[in-house]
């Protein structure tokens, strides 16, 4: 279980995030808001890859907000594949191994349900935009992260290819019972593939029951003038 | 009608400032010259001192390079990143005689007597010396350009699967960095070459011992053997067209890639 609470950052004098909490349990949750509203800060913050000004984050009700992103054992899918182009698809998704995270058992069952067998030998490069987001997902799934947090990953992706990719995605991480952050601007792909819905409004969070919600309210804080 | 103001200033400046010089050198070639600094054994112990030493100072050059890279990556607050950032660009702004002479001294009998009568200074080892002090300025910032380049989802992805700074580095960094690595170091390489003023306040120009292409030349023209200091300088002229033939060829393959 993963709670984020109080978290605060500022860019200059600018607040991007403002006593922001928010709680996953094993489930996966889409936070929605609008480009720049903070969401990936907020992510990224849990990651350790931005240091939040106040707050914490407790996995498992450890505190982890002072440790470095390499110790705490959480997953990470950019919104690019961002793939090693130095190596092969299959070296990127054992990469977590180099360091002792994940077991080959994981490998090969991850390899298996996101129908990667066909290209591990190949360069990143030469893998289709779909084919790059699931080797994205197995990389940071073998290493078993005890949460996996997914940063707009599919953002470059047609409707169509989404439409055939997120069920699939939602599948493996439903079997996998992992605990997922998917932050999105897009309620459709929320609803795809979540669970349970929160928004990101002014910098802060607040737990929405439905996309369609999420969406109203994303649409009534825009009309507003509001930040989100 | 700016673009034709620009062509019709930049063809003839550009004919007469840079070509022109250039030409006049080749033009001036004599069979003698030639024939002269062929058989002059100074003058190919002059080549081979420069190619060892801008090799080995282009090497050096971009191994200082990776390091402050590293920092402008990971610790761009850090005060070893704010003074070294400082002092990168000193070689560019200082005169390289007084670079020549801020060796000499750092090095010298008075520093480094335990290494010989005149310390450091005036040996193979002066000139490498004198050639990176110059040189490694230029390797750093091609170096600092290819880590902006990158993009920073790779690092991060990398540090969230258990690599620290130092590991992302060697891992992922600089193998994604070749175009960069190899840019500098032919860079340093070619500002090595063209090194004069500091070596020879620090490596001196000693014929057949620390003597360089650009001391041989020098040498030649204060001794008034001016057709071999020609056909040492047209020596010089297509060294340094081969080498950026060969860093054009290999960005454009890179590009390709």
């Amino acid at each position: 279980m993963l709670q984020a609470k109080g978290i605060t950052k500022k860019y200059g004098g600018q607040i991007v995030l403002q006593n922001a909490s928010l709680e996953i349990n094993n489930e996966i949750k889409a936070l929605i808001g609008i480009n720049g509203s903070g969401k990936s800060t907020f992510l990224k913050i849990i990651a350790g890859i931005v240091s939040a000004d106040q707050g914490d984050v407790l996995l498992n009700n450890c505190n982890i907000i002072k440790l470095p992103p390499e110790s705490r054992n959480v997953g990470y899918v950019p919104q690019h594949p961002a793939l090693f182009q130095h190596l092969t698809v299959k070296e990127n998704i054992l990469y977590g191994m180099r360091n002792g995270k994940g077991t080959i058992e994981t490998y090969n069952q991850i390899v298996e349900m996101l129908d990667l067998k066909e290209v591990l030998t190949k360069s990143p490069r030469t893998l289709s935009g779909g084919f790059q987001s699931r080797a994205s997902l197995a990389r940071a799934l073998v290493p078993q992260p005890k949460i996996l947090l997914m940063d707009e990953p599919l953002s470059s992706m047609d409707v169509v290819l989404k439409e055939r990719i997120l069920p699939d995605f939602r599948r493996v991480l439903k079997k996998l019972e992992i605990p997922v952050l998917y932050v999105t601007h897009d309620p459709w792909e929320a609803e795809l593939l979540a669970d349970n819905f929160a928004i990101m409004d002014n910098g802060q969070i607040s737990q929405v029951d439905t996309s369609t919600e999420a969406f109203e309210l994303i649409r009534t804080s825009m009309a507003r003038g509001r930040s989100f | 009608m700016s673009k034709e103001v620009v062509k019709i200033f930049f063809l003839p400046l550009f004919v007469i400032l840079i070509i022109f010089p250039v030409l006049a050198l080749v033009i001036n070639l004599s069979m003698e010259g030639i024939m002269a600094t062929m058989a002059d054994p100074f003058f190919w112990n002059s080549v081979k001192n420069t190619l060892i030493a801008a090799l080995l100072a282009a090497g050096l050059a971009l191994a200082v390079a990776v390091g402050f890279a590293y920092y402008h990556l990971f610790y761009r607050d850090s005060i070893v990143y704010k003074i070294a950032n400082l002092f990168n660009d000193l070689p560019i702004a200082l005169p390289h005689t007084v670079a020549g002479l801020a060796l000499l001294l750092a090095f010298g009998r008075k520093n480094c007597g335990f290494l010989g009568e005149t310390g450091a200074a005036f040996t193979l080892f002066a000139v490498i010396l004198a050639m990176f002090f110059v040189s490694y300025s230029l390797a750093a910032r091609t170096l600092v350009s290819g880590v902006n380049q990158m993009e920073p989802e790779v690092i991060d992805v990398a540090r969230t699967l258990g690599d620290h700074p130092g590991k992302v580095y060697f891992r992922i960094v600089l193998p994604l960095m070749g175009e960069a690595l190899f840019s500098g170091f032919v860079l340093g390489f070619s500002r090595s070459l063209s090194e004069f003023a500091a070596v020879i306040m620090f490596g001196g120009n000693m014929p057949g011992r620390t003597q360089v292409l650009a001391s041989y030349v020098f040498t030649k023209v204060e001794t008034g053997d001016l057709d071999m200091a020609v056909t040492a300088a047209v020596f010089c002229v297509a060294l340094s067209l081969l080498i950026v033939s060969v860093l054009s060829f290999r960005r454009r393959s890179y590009a390709a890639s």
